[in-house]
């Protein structure tokens, strides 16, 4: 405890010349190893590091847009693509009614052709049977009349004049009746 | 830790403990006595610490990596807060980047050189004579002189610092030499001061402590006593850990006053 008071307390506030000395150097050679060496060797390595990560991250920003693109280009084709399959869908439904309406229209025309020949042969038909009806039944009433009359008609002129009189009559008959 | 009361020792034993004094910062001369170059041990402590430094943080930036050990992380920590929180929140990123160095070496420098108080066998802070801070001090003080001229120019910093803007003239006749008398002494002498101060009552604490652990336990007749060793061991033990506190602490403050002295060079109305 003696110790403490003893020897004037001021003497620890009056720097020693060797401790002077000494103190500078030892601070002189750490600024140095600071200044010199410790700081610029970790200020490079945060600059590296700063630009690496600023690097990578334009980097990344470059790979979101480039894939920002190709999402666009895909959508674009995408869309083109089903605007292309809307456009043949509807060309191939106008394509189909046009068949449609084709098929419709050759199949009416056939129809009509073959109503329009069926009727013509119907026509020539009628008038063929017509025209035998009229020969035959020339015939049937000569001998018809033949028979009533008990006469054979031995003259053939005799039996033909008699024939177109009776068909004459006939006929007259025939344009007379629906005016009666 | 003894040095000062080595004499006594062999009377003194056993009848009282061997307290720290003034004399523990007032080590004797063991190389090149008497010349201007001569070590005490305090000295030799700060060379030791002063190469642990170059040593650890040499090869720690010679190894240093683009991603880092989690060693270099810890010291990239450290830089990081000189610079962010000392030196940028101070004073900004455009006017701190060129003290950064500085300041760091102040820092780290500082509470190498305080922490050596509580490394067994060194057991003194190599800060703890008034010297080391004060050669801090003065490069502190010169920077600030260099950066207020430079910035300034000699007669405006002067102005501004010795005749302070809206204060009435006849107020400088007491105003002015107080002005001078901070800037060239208190600053610097404050920051002396306060770390000195500081490291020295750190160590009388903890030595107190030890050497009344040593005497109530081992020394002492009366092994009763041994009990309250154990107590003196217990506050010694607590002391040791409010000195690394302390130690940080003061290298903090130190820094940041650096920096704000720097700062005050700057003009005042930007």
């Amino acid at each position: 405890m003696e110790s403490i008071a003893a020897d004037g307390g001021i003497d620890l506030f009056i720097p020693k010349t060797y401790d002077i000395f000494w103190s500078l150097v030892i601070l002189i050679i750490l600024a140095v190893f600071f200044g010199k060496y410790f700081m610029p060797k970790f200020q490079a390595i945060f600059d590296e590091r700063a630009a690496k990560i600023q690097g990578g991250m334009e980097k990344a920003k470059k790979a979101q847009e480039a894939a920002n693109q190709a999402k666009k280009s895909y959508e674009d084709q995408l869309n083109q693509a089903r605007v292309e399959a809307s456009k043949i869908r509807d060309d191939a439904r106008a394509e189909a009614s046009h068949i449609v309406a084709d098929a419709r229209t050759r199949a009416q025309s056939e129809a009509d052709q073959i109503t329009a020949n069926a009727q013509r042969s119907i026509e020539s038909q009628q008038q063929q049977a017509l025209v035998s009806l009229q020969s035959e039944v020339g015939t049937l009433a000569a001998a018809l009349a033949g028979k009533i009359l008990g006469t054979q008609l031995k003259d053939d002129s005799v039996q033909a004049s008699m024939i177109d009189s009776i068909i004459a009559d006939a006929g007259q008959q025939d344009a007379g009746k629906p005016k009666a | 830790m003894f040095q000062g009361v080595g004499s006594d020792m062999l009377t003194l034993a056993a009848s009282q403990p061997e307290l720290p004094g003034i004399d523990d910062f007032m080590p004797p001369e063991i190389l090149f006595q008497g010349t201007p170059f001569a070590m005490n041990r305090i000295i030799l402590v700060r060379f030791i610490a002063m190469v642990v430094i170059l040593l650890v943080l040499g090869i720690t930036a010679a190894r240093a990596k683009l991603i880092p050990s989690r060693w270099q992380g810890a010291i990239e920590w450290l830089l990081d807060f000189v610079r962010d929180s000392v030196v940028y929140e101070v004073m900004g990123e455009l006017r701190g980047r060129q003290y950064v160095p500085m300041v760091t070496t102040v820092f780290l420098t500082v509470m190498v050189f305080n922490l050596c108080g509580i490394v067994p066998g060194l057991n003194i802070a190599a800060t703890a004579t008034i010297t080391m801070p004060l050669v801090f001090a003065l490069w502190t003080l010169f920077q600030y002189l260099i950066t207020g001229i430079r910035e300034q120019g000699l007669w405006k910093y002067l102005k501004q610092e010795l005749f302070p803007a809206g204060v009435p003239w006849p107020l400088y006749i007491i105003l002015t030499p107080i002005q001078l008398l901070e800037l060239l002494i208190i600053k610097p002498a404050s920051l002396t001061i306060r770390l000195f101060a500081n490291m020295i009552a750190g160590h009388l604490l903890v030595a107190i402590c030890l050497a009344f652990t040593q005497f109530y336990i081992i020394e002492a007749s009366n092994h009763f006593l041994a009990i309250a060793g154990i107590g003196w061991f217990g506050l010694g033990f607590a002391l040791t850990a409010f000195e690394m506190f302390v130690a940080a602490l003061q290298a903090y403050i130190f820094a940041v006053l650096t920096t704000v002295y720097i700062n005050q060079s700057y003009p005042e109305e930007d």
